[in-house]
């Protein structure tokens, strides 16, 4: 699904944030990527969904290789990807399910349409009651729920996140994690990056390590 | 529509909207979006009327003067038409030669009518008007001529036909001079010229201050909206479907400011009409002044319309694509 082939990225500035970086994560997979901060996770799921081009190497998704995508065609490129932010990067004045919709209506369905996905995606991670609140009104838990329901409305094949967890305590972070399980139990691609080892401990699930921008162990973490 | 996953666009329980749908929707999103920026505009009456305003007063100006241009050349035109041509008769005519004369251009198909104005009665005239009664009963004789006023019929008016007639005229044996009061008019061309240029100039000048002004408008309104921008940018969304609010609320600026530049040029041309129409009492003429009639009207509105979309649609090519994700 996603495969990275000796990845490199330099900053404009000479801070070099990847190198060399290989993997090659299977369609259906669940993986962890973690690392200290400014060990490059940001920089490596930017890569994928194009907010960064690579210096050196190649970024392939579903064998399609980024580097031939211009900028024109960056927009459907991440209609195909679902992504979640720390900061959920919600529209805090718009409601839930103008929120939610917005990645469909984007893509040119009706509202009434509209309307029938999120409250799908919204009952999935249990937030169907919130749909008329604003963002504000709600918990910071619910808060990333929503930014996940957006993520999944358009039922993309491949989920980046962004430490997801970051705001929450273990036992909401555990909820959310369980959220990526059952997208992944229905084939969805997913990738995690996450500083929080103890969560990852707790599943026993691929975890890329990087270190200074080195991929340092790709495997099962061993506890 | 994936690039990635070809499979994507199969399958029920996937992305399948049909060609029309999309068509359709495309639309009637364009509505929606126009609808949400009109709303937009609403929420901050004041700063959306202040905008508004100065695109619909800087076009006022221009409007104002064309209007003022194009009355001056209409009322230049009625006085070309009533081109009058002054037949100074020779002194030595006896009264009969000057009947003659008189009756024999009458009758000329060029000539519409001829006002004799008899020279006793000029004496008299000028006598009781210019105050120098006196001086001139000094005067052994009548130093006026006989003067005869030529009006040549309708198709002779112009300028070209009238200097023709008016050779003609001085070929006349009775005629001592003729003369056709042409120079004021092609005087009057030139100014009236002068001042198209400098409109022309003018014009130009405030449209371009009216895109610079809605564009710096439309940039600070892309900058606010900079969060909603990054995240519509992530969910997939395309710069054209990014700049199309700012575009429409281009387009809401030029089609109020175009009604205000419509009020407001009224409210000027009214407001000068009056003193218009006292001038041209005391000219006993029955000059009223024109506003601007339908057409132009829907050229000013076409104008500020396509000043406000020029405007916005600078910003939000320069503005929209440099905000990227950070």
């Amino acid at each position: 699904m996603i495969k990275f082939e000796q990845v490199s990225k330099t900053y404009p500035g000479g801070f070099q944030a990847l190198n060399n970086v290989s993997f090659h994560l299977e369609p259906g997979e669940m993986a962890f990527l973690t690392g200290h901060s400014g060990a490059g996770k940001s920089t490596l799921l930017k890569l994928i969904s194009i907010l960064e081009r690579p210096s050196a190497g190649r970024v392939l998704i579903n064998g399609h290789d980024l580097k031939r995508i211009s900028a024109r065609q960056v927009p459907y490129v991440r209609r195909d990807i679902g992504m979640i932010f720390q900061d959920h990067r919600l529209l805090m004045d718009k409601t839930v399910l103008d929120n939610v919709a917005l990645p469909l209506l984007i893509e040119g369905y009706s509202m009434a349409e509209a309307k029938k996905r999120v409250h799908a995606a919204l009952e999935k991670v249990g937030l169907l009651d919130k749909v008329r609140h604003y963002p504000y009104m709600l918990s910071g838990g619910e808060q990333q729920r929503v930014g996940i329901a957006r993520a999944v409305v358009n039922k993309p094949p491949l989920l980046l996140a962004d430490e997801p967890t970051g705001n929450l305590d273990p036992k909401l972070s555990m909820d959310i994690i369980r959220l990526f399980e059952e997208f992944n139990r229905v084939g969805v691609s997913v990738l995690i990056a996450t500083h929080d080892l103890g969560l990852i401990a707790r599943l026993r699930y691929r975890t890329l390590t990087l270190r200074d921008g080195r991929m340092i162990n790709d495997g099962l973490q061993e506890n | 529509m994936s690039l990635l996953f070809r499979s994507r666009q199969q399958g029920a329980s996937q992305v399948n909207i049909s060609k029309l749908q999309r068509f359709v929707m495309f639309w009637v999103h364009n509505v929606q979006q126009a609808l949400a920026s009109l709303g937009e505009l609403l929420r901050y009456p004041l700063a959306s009327m202040m905008t508004m305003a100065v695109l619909g007063l800087s076009l006022t100006l221009p409007a104002t003067l064309y209007v003022v241009v194009k009355n001056t050349e209409s009322l230049g035109a009625d006085w070309q038409n009533a081109a009058e041509i002054t037949l100074f008769l020779r002194k030595d005519l006896t009264q009969q030669e000057v009947d003659t004369v008189h009756k024999r251009l009458s009758l000329s198909s060029a000539i519409e009518s001829v006002r004799w104005i008899d020279k006793q009665q000029a004496l008299s005239e000028f006598k009781e008007q210019s105050g120098f009664g006196d001086a001139l009963a000094a005067l052994q004789q009548n130093p006026l001529p006989d003067v005869l006023i030529v009006t040549p019929v309708a198709a002779q008016r112009s300028a070209a036909a009238a200097r023709q007639l008016l050779s003609q005229l001085q070929q006349e044996r009775e005629v001592a001079e003729a003369r056709l009061d042409l120079d004021w008019l092609t005087r009057l061309e030139a100014i009236l010229a002068v001042i198209r240029h400098g409109l022309s100039a003018l014009a130009l000048l405030l449209c371009v201050a009216v895109v610079l002004i809605v564009g710096n408008t439309i940039r600070l309104n892309i900058n606010s909206k900079r969060d909603e921008i990054m995240v519509m940018k992530l969910v997939g969304a395309t710069d054209a479907y990014i700049q199309r609010p700012f575009l429409y609320t281009g387009i809401w600026y030029g089609l109020v400011g175009g009604v205000i530049a419509w009020v407001a040029t009224a409210l000027i041309i009214w407001w000068i009409s009056g003193t218009v129409a006292h001038v041209s009492e005391l000219y006993q003429s029955q000059f009223r002044i024109e506003g601007l009639n339908f057409s132009e009207m829907m050229v000013l509105w076409l104008v500020a319309i396509g000043l406000g979309l020029l405007g916005s649609y600078l910003a939000v090519r320069k503005h929209v694509r440099t905000i990227e994700m950070t």
